[in-house]
């Protein structure tokens, strides 16, 4: 085993100056700045759907994409906020309110939708072009959010993955409003709801190991590996 | 007039703004050696490492008193006190100066330690404490002797006789000797398949041999 006054050597020797983290907001802005940035080049490639202006004069689409996209922007702040030691954990009820809102919206229009639709309403070809638009937006998103927060890993790296999971799914749920055509089928419940609970859960299951995998490729400290 | 000896004290002393930061940065320092360990990261951060020298020997009584609350073994408790050290060094650059330094030493520390805690319980449900009377080794002289273990065991060892020589082989190293199927393939020079096969047929032909006795 080491000796403590060993040890202290061996960090003070390897103690270069650092740059401090910039406040939790800013830097959530950072985030929320290259998903906007994301979701443009998307738009771009993608196209928006043709009926967009249509169905945002309707409230129920419009309250359900304006839910999501605030749920994922708070959910982004909490993440970034409670990833730092000694922040209060009542950060995490912040996306709360509007989390809410979002799944009881998408919740009675998919079922009223689907009700209406029947069978026809599940489209093999169109929710393949949905998933693929989904990864498309989601994985940049995930890449960028965990190099940001890999310093979680050490702290409370199943909490903010959560958040940073949640934060992910919400964004890309409300980018799929945008760009899918066909919102009215029933898989649209299964992306807004099954995407979100499938990434929150990957994120909170492996969120400590990827973190730390993160932390320790990006962290490069000769002579002091941590745990 | 003579201070006195004092007693050093442990205790954390918070930096209320950045301007105290810098005060205690230019080196001012209270003559009851109390430090502001606030300070003296924000100047670590900065690269100045005796500063930082300071602040970790400093904390580190601090810390092991936190520690020894909930360890019983001194050396776990400096394995504590160690792996707060490694993380404070490893994310020290998510201390905001203008915020208390106390509350953000401390959540570290409880994150660690708490963290052990759980690895020590779950390490602790995997094993089982053994008696010297579990213990056991291959070696005569290390084995009881009862009338019927020793009848058990003639009868084995005739059987284990009996067999082919590959077999038999095959028996000592990796059911006797409990060897790898690699160390035993590197210890016979045979073919790790070829153990396999005969060690089966061994096993086989035991069965066959000790339901005759």
């Amino acid at each position: 085993m080491t000796r403590t006054p060993d040890l202290i050597d061996a960090l003070v020797d390897c103690a270069t100056p650092v740059r401090r983290l910039r406040p939790p907001l800013i830097r959530a802005m950072f985030w929320l700045g290259f998903a906007g940035l994301v979701l443009a080049l998307v738009a771009m490639g993608h196209g928006l759907r043709t009926d967009l202006t249509v169905r945002l004069y309707q409230p129920g689409f419009a309250i359900t994409t304006a839910a999501a996209l605030v749920s994922g922007i708070l959910s982004a702040v909490a993440a970034f906020v409670i990833s730092l030691p000694a922040r209060s954990r009542w950060w995490l009820m912040l996306p709360t309110p509007t989390l809410a809102v979002w799944i009881s919206t998408i919740g009675y229009g998919c079922l009223t939708d689907w009700v209406g639709l029947g069978p026809d309403g599940f489209r093999i070809a169109e929710e393949l072009r949905c998933l693929a638009l989904l990864v498309l937006t989601s994985v940049p998103l995930a890449i960028a959010l965990t190099v940001m927060l890999r310093y979680a890993a050490m702290l409370r790296a199943g909490a903010v993955a959560a958040m940073g999971g949640l934060a992910i799914a919400a964004i890309t749920a409300a980018a799929l409003s945008l760009f899918h055509d066909h919102d009215a089928t029933a898989l649209i419940l299964l992306w807004n709801l099954g995407t979100t609970m499938l990434i929150v859960g990957i994120a909170s299951l492996f969120g400590r190991r990827v973190f730390w995998t993160a932390s320790q490729l990006l962290t490069s400290q000769p002579g002091v590996r941590t745990r | 007039m003579s201070p006195g000896p004092r007693r050093r004290r442990l205790s954390l002393t918070l930096v209320a703004s950045s301007a105290d930061a810098a005060l205690v940065g230019s080196g001012q320092r209270n003559t009851n050696r109390t430090r502001d360990w606030g300070g003296l990261m924000a100047r670590a951060q900065d690269g100045d490492r005796l500063a930082y020298r300071a602040l970790l020997e400093d904390m580190t009584p601090y810390l092991r008193t936190l520690a020894a609350r909930c360890f019983k073994e001194p050396s776990d408790t400096e394995d504590a006190v160690q792996d707060v050290l490694l993380t404070v060094h490893a994310i020290r650059h998510t201390f905001d100066p203008r915020r208390p330094f106390g509350p953000w030493l401390v959540a570290i520390a409880n994150r660690r330690i708490i963290d052990r805690l759980r690895r020590q319980t779950r390490a602790r449900s995997h094993e089982l404490k053994m008696s010297a009377e579990h213990e056991t080794f291959s070696s005569d002289a290390a084995n009881f002797h009862s009338d019927e273990l020793s009848a058990d065991s003639a009868a084995l060892h005739a059987a284990i006789a009996a067999l082919p020589p590959d077999q038999r082989q095959a028996i000592g190293l990796l059911k006797l000797k409990e060897m790898s199927l690699k160390e035993a393939a590197l210890a016979s020079g045979r073919s790790v398949s070829a153990l396999k096969v005969a060690t089966h047929r061994a096993i086989k032909s035991l069965r066959k041999l000790l339901r005759q006795v």
